[in-house]
């Protein structure tokens, strides 16, 4: 019982970004204390404010900002209005103005005209800022994916800083970014209005990691459980993040991805692998989850690959050896046949049988079409290129066990003389 | 095996789409009169849900995968992180994670990416689903609401769920199946190939951090591979599950599912298997490759329910043997509508035998229908694509093409090498393009040596010769559009030059030489080799 709410409580944990992210509330510097700080000051001075988060994805910018709007909302109740925009969905000018007045009329218990045009949301918005100013109070605009609103004329987000420049209003700005450069993706007439605060956000440090962890994993010294197993569970969690060989997990998950992100769905993995009857993390969760995080679908499907796909394939390879620039199915066929003629194996297919296999290979994206326009063309003489590199085709063809030992010998004469 | 699984709870609402899956694990079709059933409780498959064990046996060799992503939905009413389930075709993504809702009896719904062929179809299958909305004639096959741009479906899709995880709370003592809502996507795929992908693809994704409700829960299917979607979405990468493809085992024990016979058909598929397995490890293919092979391999016997001893499987091999290497060439062949009836009906069963013993015999037939001067059209295509254009003249100038004389001169002349680079060419390219003249001349030279060779001539072929210019211009051009409609033809553009439309003909020459065997038309004259 104990054992199945705390499973409970780690996927609820992982799921929950402003849990993962309160690890770092309390450091100064962190990017929630600046954020929080800037923010409250335009609230408490009544004045007008923008920044842009940059930072990779998954490294939790959306995240911070959640936290810090939450915070101040419990701060200054009443105070503050927040309108959230996502690039994804707004990018066009009018579905953003239209947006922006939904969310602020539902906020602020208006009525919500669907006919409203897009001049009428438009003059709604900065009537809107005017009177929130003149009532102190605060409209945060929240701009996910900034770097995608910036496409097209930035009508709105011209009309968004230019309202901000007039005295009444109060308001701020927070664009979030995965481009580093996104604010030289700004029009010359809106940066001139975008006050240039950026903030950065980095995938953790070590040290930061292993705080994140425990924060993560430990479990809270309350009633609900009894205290005998929270002291069995922290004590098994104490043992795993001190040990070396799991250091060294983390260390290979890292070196291929250091984001949080990244981190939480293998973490993810693991808590799913907990074991039910004891309760108890171990190592071997996260050994057991660590390899199905660094798949390589490539040498996978050539695992699930049929022979006789497998001798298309050599005979792709050949003719990329051969120099043959530019090659279809007709003279993959013809080297398909002279490699029969020559050997006498078994695997002597019938020209339909040979073209679905290679229909196969096309639908696992092992191989594809080098002109993807030219669909007039039947398959058969569409020029085609390999999507593999012989290394992993080589490599592919010695994991797999039933693989004709002709074929590796074919693939190893030609590309390892 | 089509109809085998009679062991588990039917369900009503069955959401499959893909025939392989329905034929092969998912239940069978419920009668016409439940089809339209919506279960009362929601968006559960039914009330009765099967045991690990049942699942688990009914889909052998996906063990693993089974245990897998049921870890990875967890227990009831537990947030989850977005899982992708991949792998190659057939190889049972669909149908596992159906069965999986179905033992877990949790509300989810469906929608498959390949039968919501655009962004607006999509969003409103998801949303008639979450309102219970069924199209009917009633409604005028509406949906429940319009809605086509990705800021409304969000907006739509987050007020129906909060709708549905609220009904769901307030049920939720007596149904015991918690109100977590999960949403599958399958042939995620597909929407690669859609006008403006990227964002489609990125909210798809993304969908689980815009929304940013607990209670739902995203599994997406897909048959390429997570690489494939890096581009468009960064790293909000799911979760992901591979599916591998069934071994020899695994194929094996799911084509021993609810057999009548387990002895007589394991003898039968240590027999057949092997082999096929060299050519594909997909399962579809392999069904119906193998069901007319097992017919073929019961006929000797007198009692179906024989139990085969090791004299009589050898007589059963040496009987099948012959079949086998034909079967195997001809894998993947779908037989054509008039044989597959004829098969149903249990008539003319030796005929078809023979058609597919034979193969050579059998390929001397046309298995279409098409009038004489389709045929004729489709030849002179033939002939247009294969032939270089400067040859024409030669070929069909006024004795009718016999002259061989001059044509094999001129292939002695050119060199070894050239003819080399030109089989190269032709075997890039393709068949050549020509225009509609070049097509109507053809036509002409060949329908009328044929009218030369034969005195008793289709009625068709008299009007276009008897009836003048003019009505044999518009009938060809109807026939022209039928053969491009039928894909025999395709059209390839326009030549920037001419500014007229090209044309290809996309039939190989077998087909071509049966097609001119069937009008007994001296097609090997005309082609010139090189």
């Amino acid at each position: 019982m104990a054992s199945e709410k705390t499973l409970a409580l780690l996927r609820s944990r992982l799921c929950n970004r402003n849990f993962v992210h309160s690890a770092f509330k309390s450091s100064p510097d962190s990017n929630y204390s600046k954020l929080k700080f800037l923010i409250a000051n335009s609230i408490s001075e009544a004045c007008n404010n923008s920044v842009l988060l940059l930072g990779p994805r998954g490294c939790g910018k959306s995240a911070v900002v959640d936290l810090v709007l939450e915070d101040l909302k419990a701060e200054h109740p009443d105070m503050i209005t927040v309108v959230r925009l996502n690039g994804l969905l707004h990018s066009d000018d009018n579905c953003a103005l239209k947006e922006i007045a939904r969310q602020l009329c539902s906020e602020l218990q208006l009525l919500f005209s669907k006919a409203a045009s897009s001049d009428d949301n438009s003059q709604f918005m900065i009537d809107m800022l005017r009177e929130c100013g003149l009532a102190h109070k605060t409209v945060i605009f929240v701009l996910d994916e900034f770097d995608l609103f910036t496409q097209g004329k930035q009508r709105l987000l011209y009309s968004l800083l230019d309202a901000m420049q007039t005295l009444t209003s109060q308001s701020v700005v927070i664009g979030v970014s995965c481009r580093l450069d996104a604010d030289q993706l700004l029009e010359k007439r809106v940066r001139s209005r975008f006050s240039h605060r950026k903030l950065l956000c980095a995938p953790p440090t070590s040290e930061d990691t292993v705080r994140l962890l425990e924060h993560l994993l430990y479990l809270p010294k309350d009633e609900s459980f009894p205290s005998s197993y929270i002291r069995d569970f922290n004590s098994a969690v104490q043992k795993i993040l001190g040990d070396k060989r799991f250091k060294e997990i983390l260390n290979s998950l890292s070196n291929v991805e250091g984001t949080i992100s990244n981190l939480l769905r293998f973490l993810f993995r693991v808590v799913s692998y907990l074991d039910l009857e004891s309760g108890l993390l171990s190592l071997e969760n996260f050994k057991t989850a660590l390899p199905c995080t660094q798949r390589q679908p490539k040498l996978d499907a050539l695992l699930d690959v049929s022979i006789l796909e497998l001798y298309m394939l050599v005979c792709m390879n050949r003719l990329e050896i051969k120099e043959q620039n530019s090659y279809n199915f007709s003279s993959i066929m013809k080297e398909y046949k002279s490699i029969q003629d020559a050997y006498k194996t078994s695997d002597n297919y019938a020209h339909n049988v040979c073209l679905r296999a290679f229909e196969h290979l096309l639908e696992r994206e092992l191989i594809g079409f080098s002109d993807p326009r030219s669909r007039s063309l039947s398959i058969e003489f569409r020029p085609v290129k390999l999507l593999l590199s012989p290394r992993e085709l080589h490599q592919g063809l010695k994991s797999n066990s039933s693989c004709p030992a002709i074929l590796q010998k074919l693939l190893d004469h030609e590309s390892y003389k | 095996m089509a109809n085998d699984d009679d062991d588990i709870p039917k369900t009503p609402n069955k959401r499959t789409t893909r025939s392989s899956s329905s034929s092969l694990s998912s239940p069978p079709k419920p009668p016409a009169g439940t089809l339209t059933l919506v279960p009362s409780d929601g968006l559960t498959f039914s009330r009765t849900s099967i045991s690990l064990e049942n699942l688990l046996s009914s889909l052998p060799g996906r063990r693993a995968q089974i245990l897998d992503v049921l870890r990875l939905i967890g227990p009831v009413d537990s947030p989850m992180l977005p899982i992708l389930l991949y792998g190659g075709a057939s190889t049972g993504k669909t149908s596992t994670i159906l069965k999986i809702f179905h033992h877990l009896n949790r509300p989810f719904i469906y929608v498959s990416c390949r039968s919501c062929y655009n962004p607006r179809i999509l969003f409103e299958s998801v949303l008639n689903q979450l309102a219970f909305h069924r199209k009917s004639e009633s409604n005028g096959y509406s949906s429940a609401r319009r809605c086509e741009r990705a800021s409304e479906f969000v907006n739509l899709l987050r007020d129906s769920l909060v709708q549905v995880l609220n009904d769901l709370g307030k049920g939720k003592k007596k149904a015991g199946c918690g109100k977590t809502t999960y949403l599958v996507f399958d042939n995620v795929e597909v929407i690669r190939s859609w006008d403006g992908n990227a964002s489609v693809l990125s909210l798809l994704f993304r969908i689980n951090d815009i929304l940013r409700i607990p209670e739902v829960g995203f599994v997406y299917i897909s048959s390429s591979t997570p690489e494939g979607y890096y581009l468009s979405t960064g790293s909000t990468e799911p979760v992901t599950v591979y599916f591998p493809d069934y071994t020899v085992e695994d194929l094996h024990a799911i084509f021993m599912r609810n057999q009548e016979n387990p002895k007589l058909y394991s003898s039968f598929l240590s027999v057949v298997l092997k082999p096929f397995y060299r050519i594909t490890r997909r399962l579809d293919e392999l069904l119906i490759a193998l069901e007319p092979l097992f017919q073929k391999y019961c006929e000797p016997l007198t009692d179906p329910r024989l139990v085969p001893d090791e004299p009589t499987k050898r007589r059963l091999f040496d009987n099948l043997q012959p079949h086998l290497l034909s079967a195997l060439n001809e894998t993947f062949k779908v037989p054509s509508w008039s044989s597959l009836d004829a098969a149903k009906e249990g008539i003319s069963n030796k005929k078809l035998n023979s058609r597919r013993i034979g193969g050579k015999e059998a390929s001397n037939e046309l298995d279409f229908h098409m009038s004489v001067s389709a045929k004729y059209l489709l030849l002179s295509a033939f002939l247009a694509s294969r032939n270089p254009a400067t040859l024409d003249a030669a070929l069909f100038d006024s004795t009718g093409g016999s002259n061989n004389r001059r044509r094999k001169r001129k292939s002695s002349q050119t060199s070894i090498d050239q003819k080399d680079a030109m089989a190269q060419e032709i075997l890039m390219k393709g068949p050549g393009t020509f225009p509609l003249e070049r097509l109507l001349a053809i036509f002409q030279c060949i329908a009328s040596v044929a009218e030369d060779v034969f005195d008793e001539e289709p009625q068709e072929e008299g009007i276009m010769s008897g009836g003048g210019k003019v009505g044999l211009m518009s009938d060809v051009l109807l026939q022209l559009s039928t053969l491009c409609n039928a894909n025999f033809l395709c059209k390839s553009g326009s030549c920037p030059l001419e500014g007229s439309t090209r044309y290809r003909s996309t039939v190989d020459e077998e087909m071509a030489l049966k097609v001119a065997r069937s009008i007994n038309f001296p097609l090997s004259k005309y082609i010139y080799r090189r």
